[in-house]
Formats: structure tokens, sequence, C-alpha cells
């Protein structure tokens, strides 16, 4: 009778504690990285009568943790690259907007800026005309600073967030380490929850930096970065940290601080969201920045080019009409010598606007790219009659440098935020040609002199007047020089122009070419300068100006549908591995409420063994009562 | 196949699905509100890439368009002043037949020349016309300044020869107005290549008129001859460096021919007149103008001086002609570049078709193809939600009581 007690007794209280297990998976089901727990019930150890066995009920020898490790290490690894996708993508989709959008890319106010140089050439002595071309060209210097500033502020964002994500890596890591010190070596003799709790810092850990986690011993689990830095081991976490890059001290670079030494983190390093940071500052950012500069410079130097050719409303010629700083060179922190160095673009064909890295070694110079350290041809000894020339930049170098000293050399990031205009007077934009050919009005002959071509505008005797005079049909001089055998088509070059004479001039006709004058509504040069955006600067002379914005367009649009169409695989793929995570470990409803019935009337059906128990112990009381 | 399920995953799936639905949803009506395919480059790069260089080039046909308008303007100036001024020299000739006539008193022929003069005026305030902005319009580019100054009855070219070209479409470029040089100035006289004066001190009362070139004497060489009388029917050619290089005999109306020219003079040389033939010189309209009124005011009563006034009223009636010529050349010109602008015009409508039919097909939303995929992802969106609504309904723990 006491034996149906007990048993009725222990029923009930290993009911209790199931249902108590059940009630706690219903409580959990909305925690993150819970895992449904299961009550186990094992026979109590039956007596012996001798005649056999009589069972003893039930008790519970287990409340167990439900989780498969393998789905688990898989949503780990899908969770992190999802992280690393969804950063990279969101921030690209910043930089796609800034560029598509007409508000503010560059298309609509280079277009407005050629137009506008289209319209001079129309009517190049209307001032109207030209104040127009110098607000459209300082609507476009502004816009090219707006984008750099604006990647400029992504840029900030990009190191605000690794310093963000630094200080909570390490606060994670400093936890996980605690709990692997807390659960020691008996996983399995640890509490469930304290197993979640450390599986869902693994997942956010892993979420910030990518990589993997390996259990230890079946006790502590320790977590590396995607490139296998260990972020956990046991109970010691690493710290990371942000450092100034050697080269650009204004910039943040991601380290791990390790016995001894920092170990710089790139994106090859890190996954995760700051692997997801990093990816888009090398893969997306700094091109976009490099090659805004690249399309800013070769703006610059080709209109300053064609401006310098023509000669403005007060009968001088053109000077520079944009301003645009010079590449920027940079030494690193541990440089031992003494030298700086200096660059300008040299050759624009061949300007790429990768970084560089230069190194001396003692007596030679080599160049080698920044992010992929492939060697780039570099000719040259650094004097500046001979400056070291590579991927179209020219550096001079002064002072003197160490062996194993470096620099970086950044072609065009960052120039576009320096654009500006140097010219601000409507006169003193050059729209007429410098020199102008004229016949004498007293020719006799059908020869027509054409419009001279400059050949060369630093000519020293550009401007000076020259005629040529036909001594007969056949024959010219050329400032009393020649005589020279005339036909007709010919071309005459001299003083840096040359000028085609048709037709058949008479002996006597005398030509004249000589400068074009103040206050000329010639439009000569006005129509070069519409004409910038369409010649060949770029990439050996075969991309235009136009096609280089083109480009770019298409480069920031394919990188944000690239890692939009990664993030969105990835996405699928998480929630795969999610579902067979939850499909182990998940709670689900329905069956705890089956447990709960089933619990439930298990008790009430012990409450009637202890109420059995109680009848049959009344009947022999009341058997021995009489 | 694992038929358990978590109740957290089936409401983050619904949910998951929901806004994935919803996303869609406010990007369709992104590009429904646009009518934009390309919301931004990332929908096709590529697209995006040759959108932005389509767009540049039909805002440059655009612009094209309005610079066509700038020289449509000058060349329609141009035309008007041409025009008058081809007026002014059908007066002008009309005035200088009216001249020759025997008959005009001193006074009619001075009257006649106080009319040329208001002409020779009109015509240089024509030449000095401005084009509205404050430029002037027959000045080439320097046209700052008055391009044909007066002093002292002279009238110069201070402008330039330089015709500006300006590009009305792609790589077709029109001409601008001429330079006044063109029009005005360095016009040949004569028939435009030969030129015959009788000379000043004749005493005879010979009129030349007719001269040109004669292919059956040989070809002429571009010298300038004398044919001097030496007696009242002998004549003597003296060539440019005064010798003989050959004599005829004179009769009244007949041409007298000699290496490759032709002169024609008619009533009665005397012995030592001359007559000067050679290569035609350049002269303005101004000057031809004042040469006429000149001759128109002095008196001529005698013979003589009838025969030198007739004289110089041919030569100068010839130069006028030339110089009309000139005006109706320089208005031809002027519309050959005007029909120029017209084709330019049509190029650039065509060109304009093409590119935005082009950029339609790469940017623009096909509305039928959006607007039913709009329904259907909010169709969809409903079913979500309405299965999330029963789903979240059935749950066993409702139906304990």
């Amino acid at each position: 009778m006491s034996n149906v007690l007990s048993t009725g007794t222990g029923a009930l209280i290993a009911f209790q504690r199931a249902l108590s297990t059940v009630s706690h998976n219903v409580a959990n089901i909305n925690t993150e990285g819970y895992s449904r727990q299961r009550s186990e019930f094992a026979t109590r150890t039956p007596t012996d009568y001798g005649f056999g066995y009589v069972g003893s009920g039930t008790r519970i020898t287990d409340v167990q943790r439900v989780a498969d490790q393998l789905a688990i290490s898989r949503l780990l690894d899908s969770g992190g690259e999802l992280a690393r996708l969804q950063q990279l993508s969101g921030l690209s989709d910043r930089v796609d907007t800034l560029f598509s959008d007409t508000a503010t890319n560059l298309a609509g106010v280079w277009s407005n800026f050629f137009d506008s140089a289209s319209a001079l050439s129309s009517n190049a002595s209307s001032s109207a005309e030209r104040r127009n071309l110098l607000d459209n060209a300082g609507a476009l210097a502004t816009r090219f600073r707006q984008l750099s500033a604006q990647l400029d502020g992504l840029s900030d964002e990009v190191d605000n967030g690794l310093t963000a994500g630094a200080d909570e890596v390490n606060r994670l890591a400093g936890e996980i380490a605690r709990l692997n010190g807390q659960i020691g070596s008996g996983a399995a003799n640890a509490s469930p929850d304290l197993l979640d709790r450390r599986d869902q810092l693994i997942s956010e850990l892993v979420g910030h930096t990518g990589g993997s986690a390996v259990s230890q011993d079946g006790g502590a689990v320790n977590v590396y970065t995607a490139g296998g830095q260990a972020l956990v081991v046991g109970s010691n976490a690493s710290t990371m940290i942000m450092a100034a890059d050697p080269y650009q001290p204004g910039r943040l670079q991601l380290a791990l601080r390790t016995q001894g030494a920092d170990v710089a983190l790139d994106s090859r390093a890190v996954g995760g969201q700051l692997g997801g940071l990093l990816e888009f500052r090398s893969g997306l950012l700094d091109p976009t920045r490099a090659e805004l500069g690249r399309i800013a410079t070769g703006l610059a130097a080709s209109f300053n080019d064609a401006h310098r050719q023509g000669m403005d409303l007060y009968g001088a010629m053109g000077g520079d009409f944009f301003t645009i700083p010079a590449p920027a060179v940079t030494g690193h922190r541990g440089n031992g010598g003494s030298a700086t160095l200096s660059a300008a673009v040299g050759d624009m064909g061949a300007l790429d606007g990768q970084n560089l890295l230069l190194s001396f070694d003692g007596s030679q110079w080599s160049a080698s790219r920044a992010d992929t350290g492939a060697s780039v041809p570099l000719s040259g000894t650094g004097t500046a009659a001979d400056p070291l020339r590579a991927n179209g930049i020219e550096v001079t170098v002064g002072g003197s440098a160490a062996s194993g000293d470096r620099f970086l050399l950044q072609p065009t990031a960052g120039v576009a935020g320096g654009l500006s205009l140097a010219v601000t007077d409507p006169s003193s934009i050059a729209a007429a040609s410098p020199v102008k050919a004229g016949a004498d009005l007293g020719n006799l002959g059908s020869g027509s002199i054409g419009r001279p071509t400059v050949t060369d505008a630093s000519h020293p005797a550009l401007l000076s007047p020259a005629a040529i005079e036909f001594i007969d049909a056949n024959q010219y001089t050329l400032d009393g020089a020649g005589p020279y055998a005339y036909s007709a088509g010919q071309t005459i070059s001299a003083n840096g122009w040359s000028v085609v004479v048709e037709g058949a001039p008479m002996a006597g006709d005398t030509f004249t070419v000589g400068a074009t004058g103040a206050d000329s509504s010639d439009n000569g040069n006005a129509r070069l300068l519409a004409a910038v955006e369409n010649a060949k600067a770029f990439n050996g002379g075969t991309v235009t100006l136009n096609g280089a914005i083109a480009g770019l367009t298409t480069a920031v649009g394919s990188a944000a549908r690239q890692a939009d169409y990664s993030a969105q695989a990835q996405t699928v793929i998480n929630d795969q591995a999610q579902a067979a995570r939850d499909a182990v470990s998940g709670v689900n409803l329905d069956e705890e409420a089956a447990d709960m019935l089933k619990l439930q009337q298990a008790y009430q059906a012990a409450s009637q063994i202890i109420a059995t128990a109680d009848t049959l112990f009344q009947s022999i009381l009341s058997a021995v009562r009489r | 196949m694992n038929n358990r399920i978590s109740t957290g995953m089936m409401f983050s799936q619904s949910v998951a699905t929901m806004l994935a639905k919803q996303a869609r949803l406010a990007h369709l009506e992104q590009q429904l509100a646009t009518g934009k395919r390309l919301v931004t480059a990332k929908d096709d790069p590529v697209a995006a890439g040759t959108a932005v260089g389509l767009d540049r080039a039909a805002a440059e046909l655009e612009r094209f368009g309005r610079n066509a308008d700038n020289v449509q303007n000058r060349l329609g100036l141009q035309e008007n002043s041409l025009a008058q001024a081809g007026d002014m020299m059908a007066r002008a000739n009309e005035l200088a037949i009216q001249a020759n006539n025997a008959s005009l008193s001193a006074d009619d022929r001075k009257a006649v020349s106080a009319e040329l003069q208001s002409i020779r005026d009109g015509l240089l305030s024509l030449a000095n016309a401005t084009d509205g902005a404050g430029r002037y319009l027959f000045a080439g580019a320097a046209d700052a300044t008055a391009p044909f100054p007066e002093s002292g009855g002279t009238v110069a070219y201070s402008g330039d020869q330089t015709q500006r070209r300006v590009e009305v479409a792609p790589e077709t470029y029109v001409a601008d107005a001429l330079p006044g040089s063109e029009i005005f100035m360095r016009i040949r006289t004569g028939d435009g290549s030969v030129d015959a004066h009788a000379a000043a001190a004749n005493t005879g009362t010979g009129l030349l008129t007719d001269f040109g070139r004669e292919a059956s004497s040989g070809s002429w060489n571009g010298g300038s001859y004398q044919v001097r009388f030496t007696a009242a029917d002998a004549y003597e050619i003296v060539d440019g460096g005064g010798s003989v290089v050959s004599t005829g005999s004179f009769a009244a109306g007949e041409d007298i021919v000699f290496n490759g020219l032709r002169m024609h003079v008619e009533g009665q040389p005397a012995a030592g007149d001359a007559f000067d033939i050679g290569a035609a010189s350049s002269r303005d309209v101004f000057s031809t103008l004042q040469g006429l009124i000149d001759t128109l005011q002095t008196d001529s009563v005698t013979p003589v001086e009838t025969a030198a006034r007739q004289n110089a009223l041919q030569s100068a009636m010839r130069d006028l002609s030339r110089a009309s010529e000139r005006m109706i050349d320089a208005r031809a010109s002027g519309g050959a570049q005007l029909a120029g602008l017209d084709n330019a015009a049509e190029l650039r409508e065509a060109s304009s078709v093409t590119l935005q039919t082009t950029l339609s097909s790469l940017r623009d939303l096909d509305y039928a193809g959006a607007i039913g995929q709009y329904k259907l992802e909010s169709a969809a969106l409903q079913a979500a939600q309405t299965l999330f609504s029963q789903m979240q309904a059935m749950s066993l723990f409702n139906t304990i009581r």
C-alpha cells in the first residue's frame, strides 16, 4: 500500500516537473536561440519480492536540451555570411542611390555644363552665355565635391561601424570566454539554458565577424574569424582594436591584438557585419572614390588643355579653367628616410586610379598595387627631369629615402573633393581661337584662307602677325622667308598654328594670320571646349569622359545588384538553416499543448492512484476497527 | 524530411513572406509612380549606364536645336539686310541708267545723285547693322565695333574675315553670318575678270561700250594693255612695259581684238586718246557709288565732257552690277546655310525620336505588365495575410478549455 502511495506521489512529482518543463518551453517560445527541453522519464528501481520485481513508479532522469550541433553550426555559418552580405548590400544601395538619383548624381549637371559650353559656341560674345557656363561649371564642381563628401561620409560611417563592431566583438568574446569557463569541460552536465546562452552569443559574435565555432573536448567552444584568427580560445578572449592606418593617420584599420603584435584584419580575414563593412570599403567605396576622382581629373585636365588654347575677351590666352589637387602621396609612419614625394598626373590615358605602394630598396624604387600587391611597371629615377612614372602618374622624390621606406600613392582618391573653378570672370573664358586669318582686301585671285588651327598654344610667336605673300600663282613667301611652292589646298604651318590656303591666288595676293584680339565673338575655342566631353581621354584613348560617367553608373549599379542578389540567395540559405535548426530545437505550441494534456491527465491519474491508496488504507482501517 | 516545425518558425516564415511581398509592392509602387523601370542603377546596371550616355546625347540634340535658333536668327537678319541691300542696288542701277539719258539736264542729274547719296548712306547703315544683341552683324568675329567706319568719304573695313561655324547637329556645322568684307568690300570691277577704262585726258568722243575676253585671238596672259590712237583711224597696242605689241586700223563699229582681249569703241576717238584694258581690280560698293555720285555732280557741257561722263557712267554701272551679283551670291550662301539648318533640324528630329525610343525601352515602365504584377503581388500579400490570421488561430491551446 505504501508502495502504491509512493508510486503515486513519485509520479505526481515527476509529472509536475515535466509540466514545468513544458511551461518553460512555452514561456521561452520567443527567446532567441532557445532550444526546447524534454523531460526524460525512467522507471524507478523495482523491488524484488522473491516472486519477481514489482515496479515502484517513475522518476525524471534528465531534462534534456534538444539540439543538433550540425544544424547549429550550419546556421552559424550562414548567419555570418548573411550578416556580411546584408551589410554590404545595404551600404552599396546607398552608393547606388547616390549615383542614380538625378538630384544627387553627376549626369544631370554634367550634361548642363557641356550644354552651356555648346551654347557658348553658338553665341561666343554673349555675357549671358558666359555667365551661364561659369554657373554650370560651378554647379558641376560643387556636385563633384558633394559626391566626394557623401562618399567621405560613408567612409566615416564605415569607421564608426568598425569601431562599434569591434567593441561589440570584444564584449561578446569576453562573455563567451566567461561562459566557457563556467561550463568547463562537462558540457553534458551543464545547464541547457547556459548552453543556449553560449550558442546565442556565439551566433551574435559570428554575425559580426563571420567564421566558425569549434567544440573542444566536449566543453569549451573556440571561435575563429572567417580568416582563421582566434577570437575565443577556451576562457581566453582576443581583443579587437581600431588602429590608425600607417599611411593615412585619419583612417582606421581593424586589427586583432594578439601576443605581442597587432594583426591587421582585411575583408578576407573577417566576415559578418565587420567583413561587410571592410568589403564595402575596399570593394566599392574606395574604387568609386578613385573613379570619381579620375573623372574629375580627366575633366579638369582636358578642359584646362582646351581652355589654354583659346583667347579670352581681353585678348589674353586662356589659363586654367578648373583647379584640382595633385595626387596624394603619403609616407608610411615607420619610414626612416627624409624623402618627401610629390606627384602629378602625366599621362591621362594611362591613369587608372588604383592606389599604388612605392617602396625603396636602397637603390631602386618599385611599385605595386596597394590592394592585390601585384607588381606595377615603374620607370624613371625620381628627379624632376626624369620622374618616377607608373600608371600615368609622375612622382618626384625630394630629400633622400632610406632603404625599406614605403609610400602610398593615391592617384585620384579624394581629388574630386578639391575640384573648383579657377575662372571667376565671365570675360576670362577663352572662347575664341587665339589666331585669325584674313585675305588682303586688294587680293585679285580666287585664293581663300581657312581658319587657322592652333597646334602649339605655348609657341612664343603664336600671336605674332604673319603674312603669306604670293609672288606668283605657284610660290609664296612667309614673312619674307621662302619662296615656297604652293599647290591649292596646301596647309601652311608656322608659329604654332597651321592654316589651309585654297583656290588660285594671283601674284601680289597677301594673306595675314595674326592675333584674334580683344572682344572677339569668335567661337573657335568654344567648339573645342564643347567637344571635350567626347575626347577619348581615358584608358589609352579608348574611353571618353561621357563613357567614364556611364561606366561609373554601371559599376556602382552592378556592385549593388550583385550584393543584393547574393544577400537574397544567402537569405534563402539562412532560412533553410534556420528551419533545419528550428525543426529540431524550436518549440511547437501544439506539441507542448499535447504534452501538457498528456501530463495533466497523467497527473490526474496519479492523483487517483493516491486516492485509491487512501481507499485501500481506509478499508483496512475500517476492517480492523470492529 | 522532418515533419516537426516550430511555432516560432511558422510565425517568422509568414512574417518574412509578408515583408518580402510588401517590399516588392513598394518597389512596384515606386516604379508606377515614376513611370520608370529603372528606379536606381541596381535595377539594370548596363541599361542605366547606357541611359546616361543616351540622355547626354538627347540633351545635346536639344542644345543643338537652340544653337540652330541662334544662328537662324542671325542668318535671318542677314537675309533681311541683304534683301534690302539688293533693292537699293536695283534702284541705284535704275538711277544710273536714268542718268545716262542724254536728255537729262544737269539739275536732273544732281537730283539723281542726291538719291544715290541717300542709297549709299542707307547701304552703309545696313552694313553697320547690329544683330539685336549689340554685336555688329557684318563684322566677322571683330563685331564689337562698327565694321565700316567712314572717314574723308572713304569707307574702310575694320572687321575681320572670320566666319563662325556653329554645330547644329552632331558633327554638322552651319556658317554664321558672312563677314562684311565678303559682301561690301573687294568686289571685282568690270566684268569680274577684265576691266577697261577710257583715259581721263581723252580729247575725242570715243565711247568704250563693251570689252571682254576673246579666245579667237589667243589666250590672255593677265597683263594690262593700252589701246592708244595714233590717228583717228589707227591705233597701237602697248603692253604694261610700254612696248608696242601690235598695231591696227580703227573703223567705227568694229571690235579691237588682240592677245585674247576684245574692246568695242564707238564714236570718234582723237589721236592721242587711250583706252586701258587689263585685269579687273577690286573695289568696295561704297566707292563705286561715290564715284557715280561724283560723276553726276560734275558739269558736262562739251561733247568731250559728255563722252567722258558716259564712259564713267558705263564703268560705274558695270561695277554696280558686280556689286549686285555679290549681294545675290551672299544671299544665296545665307540661304544655303538656312537650308542646312532645316536639314539639321530634320536630322535632329529623327535622331531624337530614335534616342527617345531607345531610352524609353531601356528605362520606361511597361505599365500593363507592372500593373498586372502589382495586382498579383497584392493578391499574394492578401493571401499571405489571410493565411497568417488562419494559422495563428489554429492552436491546440485554443481548443483546450
